[in-house]
């Protein structure tokens, strides 16, 4: 355990520390651009430039910690080193923010203002490069606003291992490029490249001038895309900056989804199908209550289920794994008794996406399997002959399997044409709309946050399993 | 001759880089010598007794590098003769390549013997032609002759050799951009820590020295290592390789003993200036080099010591001689060219740097200078020393800053007036 000194201060570093992760630890921040807490050190930036007494200057990244060592991180030497290389990084950085995604959240913007504030010094061109570079059918490439940081071909070597980023030319002509063979597009984690960089040279095609990003805020989610359960935050406009003047669609859209660190389920990192949450949230949705695939009121709609329920001798429920834990124990609480419960899967694995590999993705393309299954079992569903009654909760099973004889219960949240043949047809909330705890396949809870108000006429599924449940005409 | 001489020590004629005739020069007999006679640390220690520096550019002690690796840790050890040789202005590995490859070869399998290196390399500038087909040719000979491979000689030791040719990247010669080329990728220059002889080449210790650095090898083991420090002065021992260049009478390779007094060895050796010109300034060791005027070399001796209390250094031993009336302007322009050009782009300050130099000299050039021109170039090569990966951006702002610091009139004359001083010549003209 050396002790060294950051700025007088004495603190125990471990052997294998560098001097940038004892400074974090204790709260000495060193500007970085290059240095990532998930990837290999390039010390390329030279922002992180720190003196250390006898020995002059040197990178803070890089820097193994030696007993005794003096580190200044803020000297004299240090802060006009800072600038310098801020000038240098802007010499030929086209600093155009104003048309940048990245504007708000770009760390060379906070740097500057923080470290320099000083107006370019040269009075020559700046070198011209590839705007709007076609990197694959999600991410673009600003080569002009590149600082070769490399976190992005870092990121496809040693996190997504595709590979499929490399550097052309040399010099202050060097370009990111994609590799020929290896297609960007094949990568499932790609779009984490656009978080990374600290600038805005990568940009997704999904969020390209969409929105300034401080006119949105983001909400903590859970992605129902796999049994991982990432931790996202789905970014949407700031209640301020719901304009009329908007179409109303994009007032109530997620504009992006982005990860929420979390070192116990997926770190910094998300796949692409997270980032595409909007089209499954996004879909047209259910918003009336249905007879037989007449529309009617809620009263009307849960008077009806409950007679169904009264009547049916033997009736089965097939088990939403997209229910939240909250909702799960509600309907094992509340209903467990009156149904035969199966797990049901809403969502299968679709053509072409990846089933499962060893960084996040996982094979069960659905987000609380976990937790319904410790309260309902592992049984495939299946129906007894007699069975008169089945509920149906979510979207994804072939109705042409259930007992011809049975009424229909469904509780569904998108418009799907199983919603008509419903005897008693239920719109629900989702996710974005409700709060609640995902269980993901390692059995680590993760809550998520409603970001929009549900529809007059939409129910939240635990309020409409009370409602179910109780035993006298109600509303939930 | 300048001295005495231990590597051009014989008459080059069409046939002397042959086995036989180095075999007939004494050839093969330090090898013989080391695997009959000397423990690996044995030699270690004679090559650290000798003082040998490094020649390739920074002078530093071969024996302390040696000194690091651990014999015996369990891992495969490389080693590897920097033969890419591009330092503007040198060109006297290039020398041993084509006129005395089995000496580097030689060289080569006592260094392995000594570091306990099964498989050694040779990376060879991309551009040599001659060069390249002598060493592969003295290669072929060698291993026909069983000095490689398996149980050399007869000794239980056994190693291999690959010549391995670069892509034509100045920043390759930087021994851990070589490494990375080498290994198949960029040529990008990394990080210390680690040193390479911890983990250099796959992540292995590995020794990285320059061709002539090594070819002393086999002279220190036939002779010792007193012999050697008998030539040369105590802080520089032995000789060196000059590659002299530019407005010289007689330009070429020169093996010279070091104390040498540097004007004795121009005047008499290389036959002086043409047309009895002066000299303006020398580039002591390839353009890395800080400048020396004419008056600052007057007194000089060529040794390590002299040309450090001078400012500049021995470098790569491409000595570029510039006579008056050439124009420093012009001239800079031409090594700010070559520094942009050649940086790989990985660290902030060269990859923008090297660029900045450039655009403003080339601007000082065409009559387009402003007056706070001066003032930047020095704040580009401030910003560059000390804080880059490798010695290239350094070497651009010490080539620029020393220049500068000797002739900022011409610079100063070039920005007031829109025109250089001596008209942007770079030629030695016949009169003034
Ligand atoms: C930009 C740059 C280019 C270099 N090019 C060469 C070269 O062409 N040949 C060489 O021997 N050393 C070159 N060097 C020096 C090497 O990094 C290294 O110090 C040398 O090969 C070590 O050998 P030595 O100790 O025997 O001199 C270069 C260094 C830098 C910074
Ligand atoms: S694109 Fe972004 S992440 Fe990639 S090297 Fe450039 S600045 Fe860094
Ligand atoms: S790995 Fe699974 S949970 Fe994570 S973002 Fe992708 S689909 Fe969503
Ligand atoms: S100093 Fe220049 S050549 Fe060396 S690593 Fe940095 S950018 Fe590359
Ligand atoms: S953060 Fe250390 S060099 Fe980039």
């Amino acid at each position: 355990m050396p002790e060294i000194f950051i700025n007088g201060q004495a603190i125990e570093a471990r052997d294998d520390q560098t001097v940038m992760a004892v400074a974090r630890e204790h709260g000495h921040f060193i500007p970085y651009f290059c240095w990532h807490p998930q990837l290999s050190v390039v010390g390329n930036c030279r922002m992180c430039l720190v003196e250390v007494e006898g020995r002059g200057l040197d990178i803070a990244c890089n820097m193994p910690v030696a007993k005794g060592m003096k580190v200044f991180t803020n000297s004299e030497e240090v802060q006009a080193h800072r600038k310098a290389m801020l000038q240098f990084i802007t010499l030929n950085h086209p600093v155009d923010c104003g048309i940048c995604d990245k504007a708000g959240e770009c760390t060379l913007q906070d740097y500057h203002y923080q470290y320099s504030g000083q107006r370019s010094l040269s009075h020559d061109q700046k070198v011209r490069s590839t705007k709007f570079y076609n990197l694959s059918n999600r991410i673009l490439l600003d080569n002009e606003r590149c600082i070769l940081c490399l976190r992005c071909t870092r990121f496809t070597h040693e996190v997504s291992k595709s590979m499929a980023l490399g550097v052309e030319r040399r010099g202050d002509t060097s370009n990111i490029r994609p590799v020929e063979d290896r297609p960007l597009s094949e990568d499932p984690y790609s779009d984490n490249i656009i978080d990374i960089c600290p600038v805005g040279a990568l940009l997704s095609r999904q969020f390209l001038h969409k929105s300034r990003v401080w006119f949105l805020q983001p909400t903590p989610s859970v992605c129902p895309g796999c049994a991982r359960g990432c931790t996202v935050q789905l970014w949407h406009r700031k209640p301020e900056w719901k304009l009329k003047a908007l179409d109303q669609r994009q007032n109530e859209s997620i504009a992006r989804v982005t990860p929420l660190d979390n070192p116990a389920v997926n770190g910094p990192w998300i796949c692409n199908k997270g980032r595409d949450l909007a089209q499954v949230f996004e879909r047209v949705r259910a918003d009336e209550p249905m007879l037989k695939g007449r529309p009617v009121t809620v009263p009307a709609a849960l008077d009806e289920a409950r007679r169904l329920i009264g009547a049916a001798r033997h009736a089965v429920a097939l088990v939403s794994n997209w229910g939240s834990n909250e909702e799960l124990e509600t309907f094992k609480d509340k209903l467990g008794e009156v149904f035969h419960c199966f797990v049901k899967e809403d969502w299968q694995p679709q053509p072409g996406e990846r089933l499962e590999d060893d960084l996040l993705i996982r094979a069960d393309k659905n987000p609380n399997t976990t937790r319904a299954r410790e309260l309902f079992g592992h049984a495939e569903p299946g129906f007894k002959d007699g069975t008169d009654l089945v509920l149906v909760w979510g979207e994804g099973f072939d109705f042409a399997r259930l007992p011809s004889r049975a009424r229909i219960i469904f509780l569904n949240s998108y418009l799907q044409p199983e919603n008509g043949h419903a005897d008693v047809f239920l719109p629900v909330s989702i996710q974005t709309e409700r709060h609640g705890h995902y269980t993901n396949f390692q059995g680590t809870v993760s809550a998520f946050e409603p970001c929009f108000e549900p529809k007059p006429g939409v129910l939240h599924a635990e309020d409409l399993i009370r409602a179910l449940a109780a035993p006298a005409r109600g509303h939930p | 001759m300048p001295g005495r001489q231990l590597i051009m020590s014989f008459p080059v004629t069409a046939t002397s880089h042959a086995l036989s005739e180095y075999r007939e020069r004494g050839g093969y007999g330090a090898l013989a010598k080391t695997l009959g006679q000397l423990k690996p640390q044995d030699v270690v220690k004679e090559v650290t007794a000798s003082g040998l520096q490094g020649r390739g550019g920074a002078a530093f002690a071969v024996g302390r590098k040696w000194q690091v690796v651990q014999y015996d840790d369990g891992q495969p050890h490389y080693l590897i003769a920097n033969a890419d040789e591009g330092e503007p202005g040198t060109f006297k590995d290039r020398w041993i390549l084509e006129n005395n490859p089995h000496v580097l070869l030689e060289s080569m399998l006592i260094a392995s013997y000594a570091l306990n290196v099964r498989n050694c390399f040779v990376y060879i500038r991309g551009e040599f032609d001659l060069p390249y087909r002598r060493l592969a040719g003295a290669v072929e000979e060698a291993y026909a002759a069983g000095l490689f491979g398996r149980n050399i000689l007869g000794s239980g030791f056994s190693c291999d050799i690959v010549v391995y040719r670069g892509a034509g990247a100045y920043v390759a010669g930087e021994a851990s951009g070589l490494l990375s080329s080498l290994e198949g990728k960029k040529g990008y220059p990394r990080n210390r820590p680690p040193r390479l002889t911890v983990k250099g080449l796959y992540q292995r210790p590995t020794v990285v020295n320059n061709v002539e650095s090594l070819s002393n090898i086999a002279w220190i083991i036939s002779n010792g290592a007193e012999a050697f420090k008998a030539v040369g002065t105590p802080k520089s021992p032995g000789t060196r390789l000059f590659s002299v260049s530019g407005h010289i009478n007689r330009p070429g390779v020169y093996e010279v003993e070091l104390g040498y007094p540097w004007m004795k060895f121009l005047d008499e050796d290389c036959g002086g200036v043409p047309h009895g010109r002066a000299i303006k300034c020398v580039v002591p060791g390839g353009v890395s080099s800080k400048v020396l005027t004419g008056a600052d070399i007057s007194n000089l001796k060529l040794s390590h010591e002299d040309l450090w209390d001078a400012g500049s250094t021995l470098g790569s031993g491409g000595m570029i001689v510039i006579a008056e009336g050439t124009c420093m302007v012009a001239l800079l322009q031409v090594l700010m060219r070559f520094y942009h050009h050649e940086s790989c782009g990985q660290c902030t300050p060269c990859r923008h740097g090297t660029g900045w130099l450039h655009r403003i000299v080339d601007r000082i050039v065409a009559g387009d200078g402003r007056s706070d021109d001066i003032e930047r170039l020095y704040y580009i090569s401030k910003f560059n020393d000390g804080t880059t990966i490798c010695g290239l951006g350094d070497a651009a702002g010490y080539a620029c800053s020393g220049i500068l610091d000797k002739f900022r009139d011409e610079f100063e004359y070039c920005i007031e007036h829109k025109r250089s001083k001596f008209g942007g010549n770079l030629e030695c003209l016949r009169s003034s």
